[in-house]
């Protein structure tokens, strides 16, 4: 078999207008290797691309081509990370750059911060302290609250009225008693006393004033004392607030505060 | 020229968007014009221009500068997909190949005296054409431009199917040699 018959085959293929058993006749000639034919191919798509290039040029849309762009950009933007070499050496100083960097800073944040912590950690705990002593303050607070009610429950508790006298005219005090278990005083608008005194109360029955404990007042001039009951059950007919020295004295010496009638 | 175009086909294979704006400015204007003769509307032609450019995109990698020129492998594509489009069209409007000089009416028109002012190579080739007997003119342009495979060339001219593959292998000949001939 002579290869004539290939070269009308493939200008016939060449030209897309191969059908047939002969189309797949010939692409198993190709596929076998020819150089004949593949020149014949060569040869004919560039005759064939010089006829397009004969025809009159036409402007295509412009919308293709931006189609086509945003398409690839949507698509294929991977392609373009290869970095070039030199890019790359740089990609790499800067990023050794950044670990030296964050090496440092972050020695130097940690020193701070071990500061800082440490401080805040101390702050926290005397927080914790002052919640811990308010807590306690107003358990005790809660406490005689609620004892002052248990007492008033009780049909035979007093509640006696106090009233301001001599350097603090408007201060005033109740004072709720129950005979057998004592009872409490609550003052208000009394001022803080002096350097090392205190404000003392007396129980007065029949002869001498007997102490009835020691207390303070608040900023706010207000104060609570819990007051034991008497010795014996005694009747009590009178209550005085005196200002004494601090540790407390067993008979009133200093002014007279406040006194119930 | 044609090893310019090798190389942006390459940068296009490594992912360059430039080098792929450039070789469609340089080549879709001559793309455009085949497409177009061969689908004959406008936008089915720019539909077919866009898969062309970007089959050509993804598969640059593939491209074989000893194959061809980066034109041919172009107008090669254009002309398949243009051909592709124009047989699905007519399988879904169940009409047969529009008649020929209705296909080159619609044509942009250049006719010969138009040609003698084109640039040398182009009217050397169009005239190549031109200068073809009528016969091999015609069965070239009906498996080019529309289309139509051998067999269906055979039925149309009502020719027996060894002439119009004489008929072919003859003028592409000539086609061939004119190309050779004219750097």
């Amino acid at each position: 078999m002579t290869h004539e018959p290939f070269d009308t085959l493939a200008a016939t293929y060449a030209l897309g207008a191969l059908d047939g058993d002969e189309r797949a006749q010939f692409e198993r000639h190709l596929a076998g290797g020819c150089d004949v034919c593949e020149e014949t191919l060569r040869e004919s798509a560039e005759a064939l691309a010089a006829l397009a290039r004969a025809e009159p040029r036409a402007i295509p849309p412009p919308e293709v081509k931006d189609a086509l762009l945003r398409r690839i950009a949507a698509t294929t933007s991977p392609r373009l990370e290869r970095p070039q070499p030199r890019r790359l050496v740089w990609a790499v100083a800067t990023l050794a750059a950044m670990i030296v960097g964050a090496a440092f800073t972050g020695t130097f944040v940690a020193s701070r911060y071990e500061g800082r912590l440490g401080q805040m950690a101390r702050e926290a705990a005397a927080l914790r302290a002052r919640v811990q002593q308010d807590e306690a303050a107003l358990r005790e607070q809660i406490a005689v609250y609620q004892a002052a009610v248990d007492l008033l429950r009780d049909p035979t508790t007093r509640v006696v009225t106090l009233h301001g006298l001599g350097p603090s005219p408007e201060a005033t005090g109740r004072v709720i008693w129950h005979p057998v278990s004592g009872g409490h005083v609550f003052v208000a608008n009394l001022p803080a006393v002096p350097a090392g005194s205190a404000y003392e109360l007396w129980t007065i029955g029949d002869g001498a004033p007997q102490p009835a404990g020691l207390f303070r007042v608040d900023a706010s001039g207000r104060g609570t004392h819990r007051i034991a009951a008497v010795q014996g059950g005694k009747p009590v007919k009178v209550f005085a607030v005196t200002i004494e020295p601090e540790a407390g004295v067993p008979a009133p010496t200093g002014p007279m505060v406040l006194a119930s009638k | 020229m044609a090893t310019a175009g090798a190389d942006l086909i390459r940068q296009m294979a490594a992912g360059d968007r430039q080098a792929f704006a450039l070789f469609y400015d340089r080549h879709a204007p001559v793309v455009f014009p085949l497409i177009l003769r061969i689908v004959r509307e406008r936008a089915d032609a720019s539909d077919v221009l866009q898969e062309v450019f970007w089959e050509a995109w993804r598969d640059a990698e593939g491209y074989d500068p000893s194959r061809g020129s980066p034109e041919a492998w172009m107008i090669t594509r254009a002309r398949t997909r243009a051909i592709d489009r124009v047989r699905a069209t007519r399988r879904r409007s169940q009409t047969f190949v529009a008649p020929l000089d209705e296909a080159m009416a619609a044509a942009p028109a250049d006719p010969a005296g138009a040609a003698a002012e084109q640039a040398a190579d182009r009217g050397t080739i169009r005239s190549a054409l031109g200068r073809l007997p009528e016969a091999q003119r015609e069965v070239i342009e009906l498996a080019y431009y529309a289309g139509l495979t051998q067999t269906e060339i055979a039925d149309r001219i009502k020719q027996p199917l060894g002439t119009v593959k004489t008929r072919i292998r003859l003028g592409l000949e000539r086609l061939r040699d004119v190309v050779k001939t004219s750097p």
